[in-house]
Formats: structure tokens, sequence, C-alpha cells
């Protein structure tokens, strides 16, 4: 039974990573304040990202399962996420849904601009992908033919996206706090918001991971030694 | 006798619903003593099926079979329902690990010979119950209408086609319609609640042919003395629970840190019939026979090779003609059984990637050994020279 876990544990870490892997470039990992079993939300990142949202994707890219009542959810007031709302000129219960109509949106870009809600979910390695995806726009290699409507990006699949760079110079938004980001920093931020919209629960189902892990471990060694001592008549 | 046990053994002289428990699971039920850890996966089969049901019904509640909804409702289940969250990531990665169970148990059954004489048609029941399982998962990962539920769907509905005469007529059928749509989401939806209720079903039939053969064991011998067996309840009980308890780690750990990895992440992008992905994958437990049905260049002969490696096992007691059981006394079986399923996870890998270059000359192979394994085992287990068998434990 030893050689068929072990077998079976080295077949399966051989076998895993094809299934996780998927086409085109592969993004550099950045770290995120919200991964690992002590991660938590960075409010400031989240609301930065929120002001990139707002201000740049929302002009095609709805976010349409969000709305800033969601920022109550990440420990924000009632009243200061209707704040938010108000600057922005909506209620507290209305979701982030873009002024561009499909109609538009599939005349000028030939296609329904994707809504950005669960992106990082929908792409492999999302996160990383994502911040990739919005620092990568560069000039096509020397021979490299990209076709009409379309912009060179390093790690988009097939290299030719139809979005135009989003983010095209330091200083574009201005964040709450006065400062003026780098687009760099901009990738950052707005991701870490992507990142909260795909999965909201995602910090709490981290936090309580690791107490039911806890749980199970210690009531494994109990169940062990009970399992011992009724077994220690059995020849 | 306290005023309890007055109770139960009253109601149970009127109803024997106590003593059927004991006879099933309880003091009253002989199991031999020598089971190891491979004999803990059947128990907990029963326990991922019981699992995937109870957090079925609460899924249900909240979803909406509707093309123009489903995916919506699934988001909403993750973002507005109290729980919600926790109790869809329980399903989905319930689903995962109730195969790697039932695998991990059809291989110990493999192993140590359990589907031979008497207990063929208990192995009957299992193999029913694994391919209801395909059925039901099959089903279920359509559900959330995302780019894979849809294409996924599209792939796999269209390999009935080849049935002659009504193949077309069963997709259309299936479909509801012309091409998967709402229609088929809705009886996907009701067949996905309904055949969970099958499995129970046929689970009771299972464990119904278990009791009366009873448990086979890592020697694979008949158990004549009365010392070698010991009652189910406490022995077994017990040792259940604490390989439930060390089942649940990782379970857990995947269920809180990474419930998407056994997932797709195209099914986060919602249904589109306009647009085909790159390449459609189905879940990772079916690869290893939807490498068999690609590594046959003729559709109709790769669909009745994925059916036949799966219905090939209801035969899987003829075929092999050895009277030992345990591989532990058959070098030729064992070696054999080693290969078998190393190659599982060659087929799986090749199913992972797209049929092109090495990808189909592997798959080709992998499937000739897959086949071969119970092409050969009439005839190895004729010449097999088994090692001496012991009498007794």
């Amino acid at each position: 039974m030893r050689i068929f876990l072990l077998t079976l544990a080295l077949l399966v870490s051989a076998v895993s990573p094809v299934m996780a892997a998927g086409a085109g470039v592969k993004a550099p990992k950045q770290e995120w304040s919200f991964e690992g079993v002590r991660g938590d939300w960075n409010l400031e990142q989240i609301l930065n990202g929120y002001t990139v949202a707002t201000q740049v994707c929302l002009a095609c890219h709805s976010f349409k399962y969000i709305s800033h009542r969601d920022f109550t959810r990440l420990g924000f007031s009632e009243d200061q996420a209707k704040v938010l709302a108000a600057d922005f000129g909506v209620e507290l219960n209305d979701k982030l849904v873009s002024a561009l109509s499909a109609e538009d949106s599939q005349a000028t870009y030939g296609k329904i601009v994707p809504d950005l809600s669960v992106m990082t979910k929908a792409r492999p390695d999302g996160v990383n992908y994502v911040f990739a995806l919005l620092t990568g726009y560069k000039q096509a290699p020397a021979g490299f033919e990209v076709a009409e409507g379309g912009y060179y990006n390093e790690y988009f699949p097939g290299h030719v996206i139809a979005m135009p760079a989003p983010l095209v110079s330091d200083g574009m938004v201005t964040y709450r706090d006065g400062s003026s980001p780098t687009i760099e920093q901009m990738a950052r931020d707005v991701t870490a918001f992507m990142a909260w919209t795909a999965e909201p629960e995602r910090v709490d189902r981290q936090r309580m991971g690791v107490y039911v892990l806890l749980y199970l471990i210690i009531l494994s060694v109990l169940l062990y030694f009970y399992k011992r001592r009724i077994w220690k008549d059995v020849k | 006798m306290n005023n309890v046990q007055k109770f139960i053994h009253w109601f149970d002289d009127r109803l024997p619903i106590f003593t059927l428990i004991d006879n099933t699971v309880g003091r009253n039920y002989p199991a031999p003593k020598n089971l190891n850890y491979m004999w803990n996966f059947g128990s907990l089969a029963g326990i991922a099926l019981m699992l995937q049901i109870a957090t079925g019904i609460f899924l249900a509640m909240h979803y909406k079979p509707d093309a123009n909804l489903a995916f919506d409702s699934v988001q909403h289940i993750m973002r507005n329902v109290e729980w919600g969250w926790l109790i869809r990531n329980l399903h989905m990665v319930g689903a995962s690990f109730f195969f790697i169970v039932v695998y991990i148990h059809i291989f110990r059954g493999l192993y140590y010979g359990s589907y031979k004489a008497p207990r063929e048609v208990l192995w009957w029941m299992g193999v029913t119950i694994l391919f209801l399982m395909m059925a039901t998962a099959f089903m279920g990962y359509v559900l959330p209408w995302g780019q894979m539920s849809y294409w996924g769907a599209t792939v796999i509905t269209n390999l009935m086609s080849v049935i002659p005469f009504i193949g077309d007529d069963i997709v259309t059928l299936l479909w509801g319609g012309f091409n998967v749509g709402d229609p088929t989401l809705n009886r996907f939806f009701a067949l996905h609640y309904l055949l969970p209720f099958i499995i129970v079903g046929v689970v009771f039939l299972h464990i119904w042919a278990l009791h009366e053969k009873h448990s086979n064991n890592p020697l694979g011998i008949e158990l004549k003395k009365k010392t070698d067996w010991i009652p189910f309840h406490p022995y077994y009980t017990i040792k259940d629970m604490f390989g439930l308890a060390v089942y649940l780690i990782p379970f857990t750990f995947m269920v809180f840190f990474m419930p998407d990895f056994l997932g797709h992440p195209d099914n986060y992008i919602p249904a589109d019939p306009m647009q085909t992905p790159p390449h459609i994958v189905p879940e990772w437990y079916f690869l290893p026979f939807y490498a068999i049905l690609r590594a046959i260049p003729s559709k109709m002969l790769g669909v009745a090779a994925m059916v036949l490696a799966i219905a090939i096992l209801y035969v899987l007691p003829w075929l092999d003609r050895g009277k030992v059981r345990s591989a532990r006394f058959r070098p030729l079986y064992k070696l054999m059984f080693w290969v078998f399923f190393v190659n599982i996870f060659v087929l799986g890998w090749v199913g992972a990637n797209p049929p092109e270059g090495m990808y189909v000359i592997i798959g080709q192979v992998a499937t000739l050994v897959y086949f071969g394994f119970f092409a050969l085992l009439p005839w190895v287990s004729k010449i097999e020279k088994t090692k001496p068998v012991p009498t007794g434990l």
C-alpha cells in the first residue's frame, strides 16, 4: 500500500502541471497581499484600483456583479460606500455597468467587450496574467504582422489583442489621496481590485481554511489514538 | 434497562430498524480483521455521495436552470447567498474527490481480486455506479453554463450521433432542439438532480451484495476461522472515522485554498455559441477515456472504444481465470496491474493535451496497453505460476 500511495503522489505531481497550463506566454509571478494563509486585502490598494477601474476600464467594460455596497464587505462603513457612490453619481446598490452598449462595442471592436467581474478567474494564473497583460503592450518585433484593428501584447495568446492599451501614461488618473501613480502601479492596483471583484470571499475563505485544517489535524491525531486503543486486542 | 433502551426495544420489536443497522454496520456484521487502509475507500465513497447530495440540494434552492440566468445565478450563490461560496466549493471539489475515492476503490478491487467469485454481482453494481456517476458529473459540469460547460456538452452529446439509425434522433432528444441550448440545460438540471438518487439505489444493491458474501481481504483467501473476523462496530466504525478525518484534510485544503484548481478557467467565461474555445477538455476524471476516444481515427470506433473501456469491467471476472485473488501471490498479474495503473495516468496526460504530434502516438500506444491488459488476462491467468497462498491468517 505504501508503494501505491507513493506512486500515486508521483504520478499526480507529474500530471497536474499539464492540467494547470494554458495557452500563451507564462506571466511572471507577482507578490499579492491577498495570497497565502495570512493573506488580506490591502484596502488602500483596492480603493486605488477602484479609481483606475471606474476612470479607465469602465469606459468599455462592466463589473456587473459589483455595486458600491460591496465595499461594506471589505470593512468600509455604509456611509463611506455611499460617499464613493455619490462621487461616482450612482446609488449604493447600482451595479458598475459601462455606458458602452453591446451594439457600439460590436461596431468599434468587432466583439462584445467582456465583463471584468470574474476575469481573474477566467484566465489561467489570472491575477499574474492580468497584470502582465496590462503592462505587456510593446512595439511588435520586426517581421511580426499585427492585423488591422489589433495591438501587439507580449502576454496575450497569439500576441494580437483587440483592446488598445488602456493605461497609456503615468498619472493618467489621480488617486483619492492626491498622488499620481505610474502605469505599473495602476496595473498592480487595478489587478488587486479585480482579484477582489472576482472572489470577494477569498480572504474569509483562506482564514477559515486555516482553522478547519487545524481542527481536522487535531481530530485525526485523536482518532488515530482512539482507533489504536480500540484495536489493541486484535491480534 | 433505562427508558431510552426500553423505547428502542419496543420500537425495534415493531419495526426492526435498529436490528437492521446492527446487522449492516454494527456489532452483528462481521468483517475480516486483516483489512488494510485501502478498504476505507468504500465508506468514504458513500460519505462523498451524501455530501454531494446534501450540498446539491442547497445549491438547487438558488440555482436557475435557464440559459440566460444560470451563469449569473452561480455568481449570486458565490456572492449573495449566506455560505453560498462554501456550499458551491464543497460541491465542486466534492465531485472531483468523489472520483478520486471511487477510482482508488476500483483499483483496490482490481489489485486484491475483489471482482472474482463470489463477488461478481457486487462488482457489476460498482461498475454501474461508475457509469451513473460519470453521467451525473458530466451533466453537473454543464449547469454553470460557462464556455467549457457549453462546448463540453456539445462535443460529448454529439458522440451519440454515431449510434446507427437512431443516433441523430437521440442527440436531438438530448438537446431538446437542434443544438445545445436552453432546453438542454433544463433537462440536464432535472437529470442531474434525479441520477444521484438512482446512484443511492444502486449503492444499496452494492452493499446488499457485499453483505451476502462479505468483504474480500488483502490475502484474498476465504477466512474460515471464527477468530479471523471482528465485528464492524466498533473496529471498522472507528477506523473509518479516522480515515474520514484524514481524507478531509486534503479535501478541505482544496475547498478553502484552491477551489478552482481542478476546474477550467474557461468556465468563468459565460457560454457563447458563437465562439469555440481553442481546445475543449473535459473534467480531469474523464481525461483517460477522452484520450481513448481520440486515439482512434474513426469517430464511431472511438466512441465504441471509450464505452468499452469501462463496460469491459463487467466481464472482468470471467476474463481472469486465475483462482488466486490477491495480486500479492500473482507475480505476473501484479506486474500487469502496475503497468495498467501507470498507463491510466499516461492516458490522462494525453487527454489533457491537444491531439497532435507525439500525443497522438503516445495516446494510441497507451490505448493498446489499456485494452492489452484485458486481452492478455485470460491467457496470463491460465499460465501464471502463483506463489503459495496461506490457508489462514
